[in-house]
């Protein structure tokens, strides 16, 4: 029997050995096609990889975003420089709590904000968090709090391409990496925003459905606020406009409301501003550029008030 | 829980270790600890199917003891049709009240007759059709006086609630797995490495092949109105290798996780898709309930003795049988059916013996004649399981009237067939291994034995690695749990 658990001891030894090199081997040599459980993007879609190269650079701001594509391509920081407010976007691909949790972790003393706003999409609170987490992996450093989000998410894929990202970069294969500024229709501009090349959503019909929230999502608002909290940083909480098709085919827009109302401060644009959804979207869920002038001028003019109310007290 | 999940890859090393280090000092404590941990494994889905499987260890038990004590013929033929009526009454309530309920509201609505019964919302409880089946073996082999009734009642309870094949078999004989509770296990070293390695090729089988085959299986028949007869044709192939890997799979982790506890317990596949005919397939595909019912059905019916008639009935009623055992659907029933159809020429020719050893023993190549015999047997295996997979009747006929169609000479293409490039080169190595190891208890069984021991464990990682690599992301269920 000692034979036994020694031989087990020495052979699951032997064997994460082998499993870590051969996932270097896999990343490094082998067609994405027959790598299902790995999905290392460096660059992938939302410029994320440039976003945080830009942070490098960026403090003091007077106002950070955070959440889901909705934040990094709904917030443009050139609108709110117009109005002398200088900003930062630190949204990506499909942003969980849970990867909000890890940013302001990594990122909130660095950039230091005055205000935070933080785009709350139903969708990203019953999400289970893995995309976002190979985005954040592939194009962020990694650490032990990465280590603690892939437990979190407990999921093979986001397991195989940590420990990808953790060889990457202790061998700093990722030092030469330039991201391009323009890629497809997608154009990255300073200050972490992502603008789509102007096109228009083609009206369609959705299905009726519910959102619903997951506990572990819950929780991690919760702490990612609790961290912002213990900052004294002021933060509001928004929900992006989508097309009113898309709202609509929602039955229970009113309890997500409710539940959020009482985190703090919170705007839910699709109840305060009439957009247009052949206009102003350019997919169901995204606003055009036309949609975020609209957008960002009627939040500023939000902010401006809800200051001059401040004061006046 | 799941074999394929967190639960019992927690679950089995903390028994493991509490069965040979706590508990190995005595059989009495070998066999509670067998108990309690089968209870909680079982009681892990719904705790309420407990309370069914005590009750069945109970009657069954009782029955045992009746029939050693009494002598009385008649009196010995009333316990075990008591015996038979339960067991078969739980099965027939659980699993077919519903069937039957619907058939007999269409017939009578068919007949210009409403009925408006109490529709009942029965849950199936888990594995009722493997441990019914394991129960009547005791009983009625107790009754056939082939086997003493046990008095050792925990052990007795092992024996129905073995967790390893409690939920989907293999469907063990009371004569094979009884006698190994009444005695005490010790541990052996290579009988338990032998069940390490069995469990992973079993988990391989399940969570590469058989899921991934799954993805797209699913996809074409949940959607087979969309598709040409090529790509049809080609979901049932998927079909094929994802309820051989899932249900052969299944038994592997079973068989081996038994022998690490050191029992033995019975093989239930032998690489049936090398099968060169449909009788050959038979002996070789789930093999305990084939032969439970051969030995408890098909026999005692007069088996292929008498006119050929009788021959005929007999193979209807053991193939309708066992298609009905699997599900209350005609569905099965047709698929039985199917195979008795397949399976009569060669019994009416005496031809069903003729392939009792594994194809191409010693060598490493088929002949021509024998790579014929397996493409026909395979091809007609993949037509009966369509009637398996499909949702009802007319699914299953519009499916096979479309791959009879001009369209099965279209080149096969789906959404996601070019991102299939993992399966395509998946499913020909796993028949290469599967023809390398086929004349072993399981592929990998004697594999690189002979090998350095670095090697043969960077072979054995790198299983743990495609496992890694190639699984699906969620939870699935075995196939056979359902039934």
């Amino acid at each position: 029997m000692k034979n036994f658990i020694k031989s087990i001891l020495l052979f699951i030894s032997f064997s994460i050995v082998v499993y870590l090199l051969l996932i270097i081997f896999w990343g490094n040599y082998i067609p994405g096609e027959y790598k299902k459980n790995l999905n290392y993007e460096i660059g992938s879609n939302g410029h994320m990889y440039s976003r945080l190269q830009n942070i490098k650079d960026v403090n003091n701001v007077d106002i950070l975003f955070l959440g889901s594509s909705h934040a990094y391509r709904g917030f443009d920081p050139r609108i709110f420089n117009r109005y002398g407010l200088n900003t930062f976007n630190l949204g990506s691909s499909a942003q969980t709590p849970t990867q909000t949790e890890i940013l302001l972790k990594r990122y909130l003393d660095e950039i230091n904000p005055k205000l935070i706003i933080y785009e709350v999409y139903p969708a990203t609170f019953l999400s289970d968090g893995v995309e976002s987490s190979l985005d954040i992996i592939a194009n962020d450093r990694n650490d032990f709090e990465s280590i603690r989000m892939a437990l979190t998410q407990n999921h093979i894929k986001v397991y195989n391409t940590l420990i990808y990202g953790f060889y990457r970069d202790i061998f700093r294969t990722n030092i030469n990496y330039k991201e391009e500024i323009v890629k497809g229709d997608d154009t990255y501009i300073e200050g972490g925003f992502v603008e789509k090349k102007l096109q228009y959503f083609e009206p369609t019909e959705f299905d009726e459905e519910a959102w619903y929230i997951k506990d572990q999502q819950l929780k991690a608002f919760e702490k990612a606020l609790l961290l912002i909290k213990k900052r004294n940083i002021p933060c509001i909480l928004v929900q992006a406009p989508i097309t009113q098709a898309k709202y609509r085919s929602f039955s229970n827009n009113g309890e997500f409301d409710d539940i959020i109302e009482k985190y703090g401060a919170y705007y839910n644009f699709n109840e305060l501003i009439e957009l247009n959804d052949e206009l102003h979207f350019y997919n169901s869920h995204h606003l055009n550029q036309n949609g975020v002038e609209i957008f960002n001028t009627k939040l500023i003019e939000m902010l401006f008030v809800k200051k001059e109310s401040t004061n006046a007290q | 829980m799941l074999f394929n999940s967190i639960d019992f890859a927690v679950f089995l090393p903390t028994v493991f270790i509490l069965y040979w280090f706590a508990a190995n000092k005595n059989l009495k404590f070998q066999n509670l600890l067998i108990v309690a941990a089968s209870y909680l494994f079982y009681g892990w889905w719904d705790w309420r199917f407990l309370i069914l499987i005590l009750l069945s260890t109970i009657v069954d038990y009782s029955i045992g003891l009746g029939l050693s004590k009494e002598k009385n013929k008649s009196k010995r033929k009333t316990l075990i049709f008591i015996s038979i009526l339960l067991n078969l009454g739980f099965l027939g309530f659980f699993k077919y009240y519903n069937f039957f309920q619907n058939n007999l509201i269409a017939a009578f609505t068919s007949l210009g007759i409403e009925l408006n019964p109490r529709s009942l919302n029965i849950i199936l409880p888990v594995g009722i059709s493997f441990y019914t089946f394991q129960n009547l073996s005791y009983t009625i082999d107790v009754y056939k006086e082939k086997l003493e009734p046990t008095t050792d009642f925990i052990a007795f309870s092992a024996f129905v609630c073995f967790f390893p094949q409690l939920v989907a078999g293999p469907i063990e004989r009371a004569t094979n797995l009884l006698p190994q509770f009444h005695t005490k296990r010790e541990f052996d070293y290579s009988k338990a490495v032998d069940g390490l390695r069995q469990i992973l090729w079993g988990l391989f089988k399940k969570m590469v092949i058989a899921d991934n085959c799954a993805e797209y299986a699913n996809l074409i028949f949940n959607n087979s109105a969309d598709y040409s007869g090529s790509v049809l044709l080609l979901g049932a192939l998927f079909f094929a290798f994802q309820i051989y890997g899932d249900f052969s799979g299944y038994s592997d982790i079973a068989i081996g996780t038994a022998r690490l506890f050191g029992f033995d317990l019975m093989r239930n596949f032998a690489f049936p898709y090398f099968s060169r005919d449909i009788a050959e397939f038979w002996r070789r595909w789930h093999i305990s309930l084939s032969s439970w019912f051969r030995d408890y059905l098909y026999i005692p019916l007069g088996g292929n003795k008498g006119d050929t008639w009788m021959k005929i009935r007999n193979i209807f009623i053991i193939f309708i049988v066992s298609g009905f055992w699997h599900g209350a659907n005609w569905t099965f029933i047709i698929w039985g059916a199917l195979n008795a159809i397949y399976f009569l020429p060669l019994l009416l020719l005496n031809r069903n013996r003729k392939n009792l050893v594994i194809v191409a023993q010693g060598k490493y190549f088929p002949t021509i004649k024998e790579i014929f015999d397996i493409g026909v047997t395979f091809s007609l295996t993949v037509l009966a399981w369509i009637f398996f997979r499909a949702e009802n009747v007319s699914h299953a006929i519009s499916i096979l009237v479309e791959i009879f169609s001009k369209s099965l000479f279209t080149m096969p293409y789906f959404e996601g067939w070019d991102n299939a490039s993992a399966i395509k080169i998946l499913i020909p190595l796993f028949i290469f291994i599967e023809w390398s190891g086929r004349e072993n208890q399981y592929a990998i069984e004697r594999l690189g034995l002979n090998w350095p021991r670095p090697v043969r464990w960077a072979f054995y990682s790198f299983i743990i690695f495609s496992i890694g690599m190639f699984m699906q992301t969620t939870e699935t269920p075995f196939i056979y749990f359902q039934f």
